[in-house]
């Protein structure tokens, strides 16, 4: 186990299926291409997680679990860790990724030349395919929380690229 | 030198996703039951020893006449569970090492089901081999 392929092929497949299943699958129907987009995610997830942590010993509770997540888990998929996690004790995570790995890529075009009255639509529209492109890691931090015991919501909050915020939510 | 062993894989939902008969010694009808049984009876104890302790490795949890179960949970809260007469320790953690190896490959199967049973014949195969050579 543990072969190696090149980042460059992983990058372009995660943008290819994005937009295969954005335009071409589900074209007019973006909750569902989400949907199926997080689900892909989701199944990678568990099975992360059940390889990664086959070495380490078992966690005690779920604060362990998501600090497994935040460093190990972080590492082995992007080469660094969470910056920066923020909790309120009562089953919400913040994890913000200052520099998140599969974004840098991508261009947020903020000049101010384009009319003033272009601006909103085009700006939502970026913003839309952008966060689409985050529903594939949400689905992976939710396998692999599910996978080890926790089940939970997670949502991605990108108001300043290039830092993204995972927010997890944890159910009961 | 004949052993008895009863292995089987008990997934998070307490649902036994495969079992496998791998001692050397001649196959009874009734003591194939009877390991199930014996198995099945000390999942509860897994259950309770699994939150005590972040291992993976339980050793001997319960014992039965000269049978003795020992248990490997992982992550995910996977149970393996085995029904055996020797004490050979190193060797159990071993087979369940490997086990453990295998039963990764199997999940990284995408038409897999996590949860489900596993009928494949060429994992049966592997986990019989290990039992030949570790136990």
């Amino acid at each position: 186990m543990g072969r190696e392929v090149s980042e460059s092929c992983i990058d372009s497949l995660l943008i290819e299926m994005v937009s295969t299943y954005c335009n071409r699958f589900y074209a007019n129907k973006p909750e569902l291409a989400a949907r199926r987009i997080e689900a892909i995610g989701y199944q990678v997830g568990h099975q992360l997680s059940e390889r990664y942590t086959m070495e380490r010993p078992r966690f005690s509770d779920h604060l362990e679990a998501i600090k497994f997540i935040c460093k190990d888990f972080w590492s082995e998929l992007f080469k660094k860790q969470i910056d920066n996690l923020k909790t309120n004790h009562r089953g919400t995570f913040v994890l913000q990724d200052n520099r998140f790995r599969w974004l840098t890529r991508m261009s947020i075009d903020q000049s101010p030349e384009n009319g003033a009255s272009e601006d909103p639509s085009i700006m939502a529209d970026e913003k839309a395919v952008e966060s689409m492109h985050l529903y594939f890691p949400c689905g992976i931090i939710r396998g692999a929380l599910s996978n080890l015991g926790i089940p939970c919501a997670v949502s991605a909050d990108i108001s300043n690229l290039p830092a993204c915020s995972f927010v997890i939510r944890i159910k009961a | 030198m004949t052993s008895t062993a009863c292995f089987i894989i008990v997934s998070r939902n307490d649902i036994p996703i495969y079992e496998a008969e791998v001692g050397s010694a001649a196959k009874r009808e009734d003591a194939a039951q009877l390991h199930q049984f014996v198995l099945h009876a000390a999942l509860d104890i897994v259950q309770d020893l699994a939150w005590t302790t972040s291992a993976m490795f339980l050793k001997a949890i319960d014992r039965f006449n000269d049978l003795v179960v020992s248990v490997y949970v992982t992550a995910g809260h996977t149970r393996f569970m085995l029904l055996h007469d020797s004490r050979n320790e190193d060797g159990i953690k071993s087979f369940f090492q490997e086990v453990h190896e295998l039963y990764i490959k199997i999940l990284l199967n995408p038409l897999y089901l996590p949860g489900s049973r596993i009928t494949s014949s060429h994992f049966d195969t592997k986990v019989r081999a290990l039992a030949r050579k570790y136990l």
